[in-house]
């Protein structure tokens, strides 16, 4: 069984190592005061739409803008150059991959998680039903 | 209380049988475990009562989701009236209670079948099929013990769920008719409205339960400490489960790339992840059984890879279903308050398993001699192991959000104090995954010419010439075609195609077309095409729509495009055209007419084919996009819908002016407005008339000049006009601008006039925003798909025969 015992042990190794390593390097999810700490630094950050400031989205060079809130309270500016996710202000809750930069943190992945209407449905159903 | 028009019957049957299918199940595990004929007997006879009333469960399921008894939870949740009658499958098995139904399902057909062929083996194959069995009706129980809450069940009624026990509404014996709620369900996600969600979940779960077989052969084995006869039918069954979970896998892949707008057949997601890790388990332990069988001395691994598949088949349910996955996926169920009792399951399958292993791990028959290096078999272990490697790897990296279930902030052991996440998991895993599968496709071509217990080198060398030569110009020719340079993605291309060549000369040229080698040999060259096709269409994936706009030098040209209604803009080779939108049901289309140059270059443009990719206006999950694609022999044109307005008109407004903005001047001063104009105040014209020393009117007029960045400039005179306590004003437009100036008012402490500005909004015409992408050489992919799955089927049936 030598050879292959061997090739296991190599293998095993490698694989500990190699996810040790990862495990070290993936990012973590942080707030806009911990990304505008370190520019430039891509990071996670799950916040939400502010809606009592403006959201802009422009068509002709694909650009939205809008002010989001992390969950610690801190707003920043974000834009991301991609179309419109559909129902963006309908978002409870935006997950934000990109970097920050001195006047706004550029977006390069945005995941929303949306209320959906299904969900809604089944729990107020019974107020529904009685009203 | 009596309720009026509800249907008890079906309730009490369906609970019934969910009871008495559970009731067998275990009294079934029991019977088997305990020894003796009788048992044997007893145990056999419960298992095909549980399987039975487990069928007649589903059955009772179906009657009430067909004929809509919307006071059945499961029934209101999942069907509606107007649900098309080929969507009821779908239904059914949407939900996570009817997705374990069907695997149930599964699972009591293939023990029935069990129960006849499993012969010496009956008692601990089907025991542990009864036991797994057990568990799985527990989740569909409903029934409360004391406050933990075993299952949920599928025949549970609205009033009975537990946020409705109580209300004042479950009080009219006549809810049914006196709330329009229960008239209609809300019925099947569109989203899943499709022929794939027919096919596609049957085929998976067939999958998973097929993992079971072999399984249960392995514990069986290790149960009787009998490691030889068992390995004739697990071979069989594990390369049944190869093939089928296989197949299953790909459809998942083909839906997404059909119907989904997740831009690709694969995304790497936990849900796809959980599902091909078992499969590159079962590949890597069928291999092994095939060198048991051919050369002896792997019966450690061989049960260890077999019991490893249903367990990780196992840990993929609890991801799936728990909920624990959370934001990281986008297709998990939804979570039903289970996941105690998932992990009880897994756990209790793990460490049983895992224990018994251990346990016997002595006795087990080991290897006498070391393998030669030159061997087929030692090869095939370590290509094995390669599977197994990175099946691991992709479970540890599925697996954070459980990492940070257990280690993060809010875990049990804090290790780390804020949630560990993948930034960009495709790149992850795709630079990951790639090595392994060079090298897996490197020892599936190679393989065919190494032969068990030795090969000499020449032979080895001499034989495969031919190939090396036809690998290399085949691989050189598509590499220039593709324009395709990176040295990782040509080593994969080269070995892919070598695989491909490799079993198809030796099965010509040196096998002669041995009809016994004949499904693996097809298999292979499937799997080889598949890594192929993949490759060649992800890494060489073109997005052809650009947008030109300037954005910022770090920002590559846009990859979206914007089409005005009506107009014909350039894309990629063609030229596109928004033509028509029309309503369709839930789908919003949005029919796109492609152009194509003359060849003779005389720049006339003629029809070549027509898009309409759609957006699906779901209103469970918001509004979804489905891809519409273009299929040719080298390549598929893949576009789907990225923006667009879905407001109605009302929504829209019809508000002619926006922007508005007010400037305060004094005489003499400007104001730079809208980043775009200056705006001066030339003259304040004021004409007072007076009429016996009293004030009869004033009108005011502010000569403003509006230069442009063109430097022309505009003279306008909006005029205020105040008699009394009424006031007037006579707005000033510049036609040639958009901008309107009205003056309606002074600012009293600093005595100045107070002009609003405003812009017209332009009637825009209607626009979308498109993607579209070449994905080049997909149907080698597919081809392949269909070659494996061919093989599998092929290989399954000579073995059978060969009994």
């Amino acid at each position: 069984m030598k050879n292959s015992q061997i090739a296991i042990i190599i293998a095993i190794a490698v694989l500990i190592g190699y996810t040790l390593v990862r495990l070290g390097n993936s990012s973590t999810y942080s707030n806009f005061e911990q990304a505008t700490a370190s520019l430039g630094v891509k990071t996670t950050v799950i916040g939400y739409l502010d809606t009592d400031q403006p959201m802009d989205f422009n068509p002709k060079t694909i650009t939205l803008t809008f002010t989001a809130k992390d969950k610690k309270g801190n707003e920043s500016m974000v834009v991301y150059h991609q179309p419109k996710p559909q129902d963006f202000e309908r978002s409870e809750e935006i997950t934000m991959t990109g970097y920050a930069s001195d006047s706004a943190f550029i977006a390069t992945d945005i995941l929303m998680k949306c209320p959906s209407k299904y969900n809604e449905e089944n729990e107020v159903q019974s107020d529904k039903i009685y009203k | 209380m009596q309720y009026v028009g509800e249907h008890v019957w079906a309730a009490d049957l369906g609970r019934g049988l969910t009871a008495l299918s559970f009731v067998f199940a275990l009294l079934s595990t029991l019977a088997y475990y305990l020894k003796g004929d009788q048992w044997k007997l007893l145990g056999r006879l419960a298992f095909r009562i549980h399987a039975i009333s487990l069928f007649g469960l589903i059955g009772t399921l179906f009657y009430i989701m067909a004929h809509h008894y919307f006071e059945f939870d499961y029934v209101w949740k999942h069907t509606s009236l107007d649900l098309p009658p080929q969507y009821l499958f779908s239904a059914f098995w949407e939900g996570q209670e009817g997705s374990f139904l069907l695997w149930m399902f599964w699972n009591a057909i293939l023990g029935y079948i069990l129960t006849y062929s499993a012969k010496k083996f009956e008692g601990p194959v089907v025991g542990v099929f009864a036991a797994v069995q057990a568990f799985l009706v527990s989740m569909i129980l409903g029934v409360y013990l004391g406050d933990m809450h075993i299952g949920y069940s599928p025949f549970i009624l609205v009033r009975e769920l537990a946020e409705n026990v109580g209300l004042p509404w479950t009080q009219f014996a006549d809810y049914l008719e006196r709330f329009p709620n229960f008239a209609d369900g809300t019925g099947l996600n569109p989203l899943l409205q499709n022929y794939w969600m027919t096919i596609h979940p049957p085929t998976l779960f067939l999958g998973f339960a097929s993992t079971l077989v072999p399984f249960s052969y392995a514990i069986a084995g290790l149960l009787r400490k009998d490691y030889k006869t068992w390995i004739k039918s697990a071979l069989v069954w594990s390369f049944f489960s190869v093939g089928i979970l296989g197949v299953g896998i790909l459809m998942g892949g083909a839906w997404a790339y059909e119907a989904l707008s997740f831009g690709g057949f694969w995304a790497w997601d936990p849900v796809e992840n959980t599902s091909l890790v078992p499969w590159l388990t079962m590949v890597a332990g069928a291999h092994l059984l095939l060198i048991q069988r051919n050369k002896g001395g792997v019966i450690p691994a061989a049960l260890f890879l077999l019991i490893l598949t249903f367990l990780l088949v196992l840990y993929s349910t609890f991801l799936t279903r728990s909920g624990v996955l959370g934001d990281s996926s986008v297709h998990a169920f939804v979570d039903l308050g289970l996941s105690g009792q998932l992990l009880i399951y897994l756990l209790f399958f793990t460490i049983g398993s895992l224990t018994l292993f251990l346990a016997r791990y002595k006795g087990l028959p080991k290897k006498v001699k070391e393998d030669r290096m030159d061997s087929r078999e030692f090869w095939m272990f370590i290509g094995a192991l390669i599977l197994l490697i990175s099946g691991l790897q992709i479970t540890l990296s599925t697996s954070y959000p459980v990492f940070n279930k257990l280690f993060g902030p809010d875990g049990l052991i804090t290790l780390y104090d804020q949630d560990k996440v993948l930034i960009d998991p495709i790149e992850h895993y795709n630079a990951i995954q790639v090595p392994f599968a060079i090298i897996i496709v490197l020892l599936i071509g190679a393989g065919q010419f190494l032969s068990y217990h030795r090969t000499t080198t020449t032979q080895f060398f001499k034989r495969q010439i031919l190939t090396l030569i036809l690998t290399t110009i085949f691989a050189g020719i598509s590499a220039w075609i593709l324009d395709m340079w990176n040295p990782m993605y040509v080593t994969l291309l080269w070995c892919s195609y070598y695989a491909v060549i490799a079993n198809l000369e030796f099965w010509i040229r040196w096998a002669k077309g041995n009809w016994s080698i004949a499904g693996s040999t097809v298999a292979h060259i499937g799997f080889g095409l598949i890594v192929a096709g993949s490759l060649v269409s992800n890494a060489n994936k073109d997005v052809i729509s650009q947008n030109k706009t300037f954005i910022h030098e770090e920002f590559p040209a846009n990859e979206n495009l914007l089409i005005h209604q009506g107009d014909t803009v350039e894309l990629g080779d063609y030229w596109v055209s928004w033509t028509e939108q029309r309503e369709e049901g839930y789908y919003q289309r949005y029919v796109l007419e492609f152009f194509k140059e003359d060849e003779d270059h005389s720049g006339e443009l003629k029809p070549a084919f027509i898009l309409s990719p759609s957006i699906q206006m779901n209103e469970r999950m918001g509004n979804v996009a489905e891809p519409s694609t273009r299929h040719f022999l080298t390549k598929d044109i893949y576009t789907h819908v990225t923006y667009a307005d879905m407001r109605s008109m009302e929504e829209k407004g019809t508000e002619e002016w926006k922007n508005a903005f007010d400037i305060e001047l004094a005489t003499g001063d400007t104001h730079f407005l809208y980043g775009k104009y200056q705006v001066r105040l030339d003259t304040l014209v004021v004409e007072a008339p007076q009429e016996d020393g009293n004030l009869e009117y004033v009108v005011l007029g502010a000569g403003l000049s509006v230069t442009t960045m063109e430097d022309s400039t505009y003279k306008i005179m909006p005029i205020y006009a105040v008699q009394g306590d009424e006031g007037q004003h006579v707005d000033a437009e510049i036609k040639e601008l958009g901008l309107k100036f009205s003056f309606d008012r002074i600012n009293y402490e600093s005595n100045r006039p107070v002009i609003t500005a405003s812009e017209h909004i332009e009637a825009e015409e209607p626009f979308i925003l498109i993607k579209a992408e070449v994905f080049p050489w997909i149907n080698l992919l597919w081809i392949g798909s269909l070659l494996m799955a061919l093989g599998t089927v092929i290989a399954v049936t000579t073995r059978l025969r060969g009994k």
